[in-house]
C-alpha cells in the first residue's frame, strides 16, 4: 500500500488533493462506462482542470509504468472508459469550457468535457449548430466523441465526428504537448484521422477545434408506419434509390416501438405496428416541398398503413425524443438490455433483419430493433433478465451472433459505438491477423508501452501471432 | 540485371527500362513496372523490399512534379493497367474501384446511373483515382461535398513486404479499430500502394447553377464582406471559390476578381439561390449565371488550368504550382496575396481560393529567380497566419532548392515513426514526404 499511497500523494501534488478519488468506496462509479456486463476498479481517478496539469498526471503515470485511462462523461457503449484494474482513470471532466467561437469561419474551440449538446445552446443563438448527434448528447463530451467517432441520427447527410474536427491539442502518451490540423489538409500523415475514434489508446485530446454550422433554412419530419419490416426496409432503399439524401431516416420494429411506447416519450403510435420510419429532410425551403412529396409517394408504393408530416416543431421534437431515447425506454419492457452497433450495406437489410428474427427465436430472447436505417447502421436491442443465471452470457453471445451476420454480409462490427472491450474478439470477423498487426504496430508509435488504454480495442494476439513473436526474440 | 527475377514472372512488355533521358520533373525509374493485378504488384513490392530497390508509384502522372528531390529511382510502379470498376453498390452509393482508373472513367460511369463521387481534383480525365486519394487532391466543391478524407471508405493496400492489407471496410458507417484509411490519404505513396479503392457516392442533383460574381480589381474586401454573408446565411453553395482577376479572364473573359458560387440540389431550390443572390448582390459587382450543361462545361475548363505534370504535350518546366492552406475565410486574402505578388514579380499568376474551405491553389510561370522568391513569399505569409504552403508542382532543379514541404511539425517523429513502422527499408516513394521521409 506504500507505493499507492505515494502515487496519490504524488497526483494530489499536482491536481490538488481534492481532485483525486482512490477510497473504494469513491471508485464503484467507475468500475465501468455505458456498456456494464464488466467491472473492475481503478486504481484512483485525477481531475486534472488544465492541459498543463494532464500532461504532469501523464508524465509521472509514464514514469512509474502506470497504465491510465482517458474518460470522459463516461457514457461510451463498448467499455472503452472501463478500467480492466489497476488502471489510473484520468477524467476529463472538469476542462469543460467552450474556449472559443469563430463565427465567420465557422468554428468553435472546445475543452474535451465539454457536453455535445451544449454546443449546439451555445452556438443557437446565432443560427448555428454542431452536427454530430449522438443520442447520449445531453451528457457525453466531445472529447469522448472525438474518442469513439461518435455518429448520431444526422449523420447520414453530415457525416461523423471525424468529419467536423478541424484540430487537436493532445498529450501524448509520454506527457508531451503538441498541436495538429488547425487549418486543411496539413501537411503530413494525417493523424487528427487517425486520433478520431482510436478510443483513447493513441494519446489524450485537451483541446478540439470542431466546424459549426448553420442551420438549416427549414426542415419536415415524416412519421410513416409499415404493416410489415420488409416493406419499410424496401422504402428506405427507395428513397436513397430516388435521389434524395435525407438528412435522416431512422427505422424501429415491433418490439422496438413497444418499449418506447411503455417508455417516457410515448408519441402514441398505433397498435400492432410492424415497423416505423421516422425520416427528416432539410435544406432549402423552396426544395423540400418536393421532396417530402416524393417519400410519401415512395411510402405509398410500398403499402404504407399511415403516413405524416410533422405539423410543428413540437410535433417533430416529440417524436425525436420518442427515437432518441428508445434505448432507456427498453427499461421499461426488460429488466435488462444489451445494445448492439452493427453495420450493413442498406440494401441488405430485409435479409439481415430476418437472420435478426431467427436468431432471437433460437436463442429465445427478445430483440428490438432500432438503427439508423439510412447508413446501414443497426442497433439491436438484446433483451434479458441479469437475474436468470446464464442470461447475461447468452445476451452476450447472442450480440455477438448478430455482428457475425452483419460481417458476413459485407458490414462492420460497430458503426459508432466502437470496439472497447465489449467486441475485441469481433474485430476478427473483419479483420485478419495481419491486418490487425498493421494497427497495433501504428498504436507502438503512439503508445509503445501500452500504458495508454490498455489491451482494448484489439483482440489478444492468437496463438500463431505469440509464436512469431516469440521466435523474433530468439 | 538485377531484375532478372521479376522478367520470368512477367510478360515482357510489362518491365520495360526507361529511356535514358532526363526528365524535367524527376522521380524517374530506371526500370517501369506495367502491373495488372495486386498479385503483380505485391510481388515487384516483395522484390523490391528484398533487394533494396526503390520505387515511384505512378498513376497518371499529373503528380510527378510534386514532391521529391531525386531524379531517378530502380522502378517506377505504373497503375495504368491495374484500372476499373470491381464493385458499384448503386443503393448503397458505395463504388469499389482500382487504383489506376481515372477520375473521367469512374465519373462517366456513375452519371450512367445518376450518381457522382463528388471529388473535382485537376485533369480528370489523366488523374487516377489512386494518385487523387494519395495526393489528396480537390476542387471547389469540396465546400459541401467534402474531400478524399470525407469520402474514402475503405482501401486494400500492398504494404511494402508485399502483404495485403484492407482498411476500413464496405460500409459508409464504421468505426472499428483505427480509422487507418486517413493515414493513406495524402500520404503521397510513401506507405504502401494502393490496389483498390471504396468510397461513398451521392446522387446526382436534379439541377446545377453556376454564379459568376465579378468585383472590380482591388476590391478584395468587397469579396470578403459578401462571402461572410453568404456563409451566415441559410443558403448552400457547393463552392465558394474566389478567382483571382487573370483567372476570370481566363475563363470568363473578366479581368475582375470572380467569386464562383455552385448550387446543386433540386430546381426550386437552386433557382431560389440564384435569386437570393440577385437581391442580396453588392453594388460594384456584377453578375452571370450558368446553369445545367453550360455550368457542367465551365467546371470542365476550371479542371484544365493547372500543370499536368508528366503528361505528354506538357512544356511546363517553368511553372509552379502552390497548394496553400488557411483558416477559410484567409483565403479570399492568400489570393489577392499572390496576385499582387505576381503583378511585383512581373510573374504570370493564377490563383483561386476557397472562402469556405480554406485551400487555395496558384500557378506561376516564370524564371527561377521570380518563382523561388514568390513561394518564400507566400510561405511566410501563409505561415504568420498559422497556415502552410506547399509546392505541389514545379520541376526537379526548383525542387532541390525549395523545400516543398516547409518546415516539419513539432510532431514530426510521430510521422516519422509511422513511416518507420509501414516501409522500414524506405522502399517507396523516398525523401518525396514533409522532412525527408
Amino acid at each position: 500500500m506504500q507505493a499507492q499511497d505515494a502515487l496519490i500523494r504524488e497526483l494530489a501534488v499536482i491536481v490538488g488533493t481534492g481532485s483525486v478519488l482512490y477510497r473504494e468506496e469513491d471508485l464503484i462509479s467507475y468500475e465501468c462506462d455505458g456498456y456494464v456486463i464488466h467491472k473492475q476498479p481503478p486504481r484512483a481517478v485525477v481531475f486534472p482542470a488544465t492541459t498543463e496539469e494532464v500532461s504532469q498526471v501523464v508524465k509521472l503515470l509514464h514514469r512509474r509504468k502506470i497504465p491510465f485511462i482517458p474518460r470522459g462523461a463516461g457514457t461510451g457503449l463498448s467499455g472503452g472508459a472501463a478500467p480492466l484494474g489497476g488502471e489510473v482513470i484520468i477524467s476529463l471532466v472538469k476542462m469543460k469550457k467552450l474556449l472559443h467561437v469563430d463565427w465567420e469561419n465557422r468554428l468553435a474551440v472546445v475543452q474535451p468535457g465539454f457536453v455535445n449538446l451544449k454546443l449546439t445552446n451555445s452556438v443557437a443563438s446565432k443560427g448555428y449548430y454542431y452536427a454530430p448527434d449522438p443520442s447520449s448528447q445531453y451528457a457525453c463530451t466531445i472529447g469522448g466523441n472525438v474518442a469513439e467517432n461518435a455518429g448520431g441520427a444526422h449523420c447520414l447527410k453530415y457525416g461523423v465526428t471525424t468529419n467536423h474536427v478541424l484540430g487537436m491539442e493532445l498529450v501524448l502518451a509520454n506527457g508531451e504537448i503538441v498541436e495538429i490540423g488547425g487549418v486543411p489538409d496539413a501537411p503530413g500523415y494525417d493523424l487528427m484521422g487517425l486520433l478520431t475514434g482510436s478510443e483513447g489508446t493513441l494519446a489524450i485530446v485537451t483541446k478540439i477545434t470542431v466546424r459549426i454550422l448553420k442551420n438549416p433554412e427549414d426542415k419536415k419530419t415524416v412519421l410513416a408506419y409499415f404493416d410489415s419490416v420488409e416493406d419499410a426496409s424496401h422504402a428506405v432503399s427507395d428513397i436513397i434509390a430516388i435521389g434524395i439524401v435525407p438528412a435522416a431516416l431512422e427505422m424501429m420494429d415491433k418490439t422496438a416501438i413497444e418499449g418506447v411506447e411503455a417508455g417516457n416519450y410515448p408519441v402514441g403510435h398505433p397498435p400492432g405496428l410492424q415497423a416505423l420510419l421516422l425520416i427528416e429532410v432539410d435544406g432549402i425551403s423552396a426544395g423540400i416541398e418536393d421532396q417530402i412529396e416524393e417519400i410519401l409517394k415512395v411510402c405509398k408504393q410500398r403499402n404504407v398503413i399511415q403516413v405524416k408530416v410533422a405539423e410543428n416543431e413540437q410535433e417533430r421534437a416529440q417524436w425525436w425524443a420518442n427515437r432518441k431515447t428508445a434505448f432507456p425506454a427498453m427499461g421499461a419492457i426488460s429488466p435488462d438490455y444489451l445494445v448492439q452497433d452493427g453495420v450493413i450495406p442498406r440494401s441488405r437489410l430485409p435479409e439481415v433483419l430476418e437472420k435478426v428474427e431467427e436468431i432471437s427465436k433460437r436463442s429465445g430472447l427478445r430483440i428490438a430493433n432500432v438503427f439508423h436505417a439510412g447508413d446501414g447502421n443497426l442497433h439491436p436491442l438484446i433483451l434479458f433478465d441479469a437475474r436468470k443465471p446464464g442470461e447475461t452470457e447468452l445476451a452476450a453471445r447472442v450480440g455477438s451472433e448478430v455482428l457475425k451476420v452483419c460481417a458476413d454480409v459485407g458490414g462492420s462490427i460497430t458503426g459508432e459505438h466502437g470496439v472497447g472491450i465489449e467486441k475485441q474478439e469481433e474485430m476478427r470477423f473483419i479483420f485478419t491477423e495481419e491486418e490487425i498487426q498493421a494497427q497495433t504496430q501504428i498504436r507502438s508509435v503512439f503508445n509503445p508501452e501500452n500504458l495508454l488504454n490498455p489491451d482494448k480495442l484489439f483482440p489478444k494476439p492468437s496463438r500463431c501471432a505469440e509464436v512469431r513473436k516469440a521466435v523474433g526474440h530468439l | 540485371m538485377v531484375l532478372t527475377a521479376l522478367d520470368q514472372l512477367f510478360a515482357e512488355e510489362q518491365i520495360q527500362v526507361v529511356p535514358g533521358e532526363f526528365h524535367p520533373l524527376g522521380n524517374n525509374g530506371q526500370w517501369i513496372a506495367y502491373p495488372d493485378s495486386e498479385k503483380q504488384i505485391s510481388t515487384i513490392l516483395q522484390y523490391a523490399n528484398e533487394h533494396g530497390l526503390k520505387v515511384v508509384p505512378m498513376g497518371g502522372g499529373t503528380k510527378r512534379g510534386f514532391g521529391g528531390t531525386e531524379e531517378q529511382a530502380d522502378l517506377l510502379l505504373s497503375l495504368s493497367r491495374h484500372r476499373g470498376i470491381v464493385e458499384y453498390s448503386k443503393g448503397d452509393l458505395t463504388i469499389t474501384v482500382k487504383a489506376g482508373t481515372t477520375m473521367k472513367e469512374i465519373g462517366d460511369y456513375l452519371k450512367m446511373n445518376k450518381q457522382m463521387l463528388p471529388i473535382d481534383p485537376a485533369w480528370p480525365e489523366f488523374a487516377t483515382i489512386g494518385g487523387v486519394v494519395a495526393a489528396n487532391d480537390s476542387g471547389p466543391k469540396r465546400l459541401r461535398y467534402g474531400s478524399a478524407r470525407d469520402l474514402l471508405i475503405g482501401l486494400r493496400l500492398i504494404y511494402p513486404n508485399g502483404q495485403v492489407i484492407r482498411t476500413g471496410g464496405k460500409v459508409v458507417k464504421n468505426v472499428a479499430g483505427y480509422d487507418m484509411n486517413k493515414l493513406f490519404v495524402g500520404s503521397m505513396g510513401t506507405l504502401a500502394v494502393i490496389s483498390e479503392l471504396t468510397l461513398k457516392l451521392r446522387p446526382c442533383p436534379a439541377y446545377k447553377s453556376l454564379a459568376i460574381l465579378a468585383f472590380p480589381d482591388g476590391d478584395w474586401q468587397a469579396i470578403r464582406s459578401f462571402a461572410t454573408a453568404i456563409l451566415d446565411s441559410q443558403i448552400e453553395p457547393v463552392s465558394l471559390e474566389v478567382l483571382s482577376p487573370s483567372l476570370n479572364e481566363r475563363l470568363h473573359g473578366m479581368r475582375e476578381y470572380g467569386l464562383v458560387i455552385a448550387f446543386e440540389d433540386v430546381e426550386k431550390a437552386v433557382q431560389y439561390q440564384v435569386e437570393w443572390l440577385k437581391r442580396h448582390l453588392p453594388k460594384n459587382a456584377s453578375l452571370s449565371v450558368l446553369s445545367q450543361d453550360e455550368a457542367d462545361l465551365w467546371w470542365d475548363r476550371f479542371a484544365r488550368i493547372s500543370p499536368k505534370g508528366a503528361h505528354p504535350g506538357s512544356a511546363e518546366d517553368q511553372e509552379i504550382g502552390l497548394k496553400v492552406g488557411s483558416k477559410n475565410l484567409d483565403a479570399i486574402e492568400v489570393v489577392s496575396f499572390c496576385h499582387q505578388l505576381g503583378q511585383e514579380l512581373q510573374a504570370e499568376v493564377i490563383v483561386h481560393g476557397g472562402a469556405g474551405h480554406g485551400i487555395s491553389r496558384a500557378y506561376v510561370k516564370g524564371e527561377e529567380s521570380k518563382l523561388l522568391p514568390f513561394v518564400q513569399a507566400v510561405r511566410s505569409h501563409a505561415e504568420s497566419r498559422g497556415g502552410y504552403a506547399v509546392v505541389q508542382h514545379a520541376p526537379l532543379s526548383l525542387r532541390q532548392k525549395v523545400d516543398v514541404w516547409g518546415e516539419k511539425p513539432a510532431y514530426f517523429p510521430l510521422l516519422e515513426g509511422i513511416k518507420r513502422t509501414v516501409d522500414p527499408h524506405s522502399v517507396l516513394n523516398p525523401k518525396r514526404f514533409i522532412g525527408g521521409i
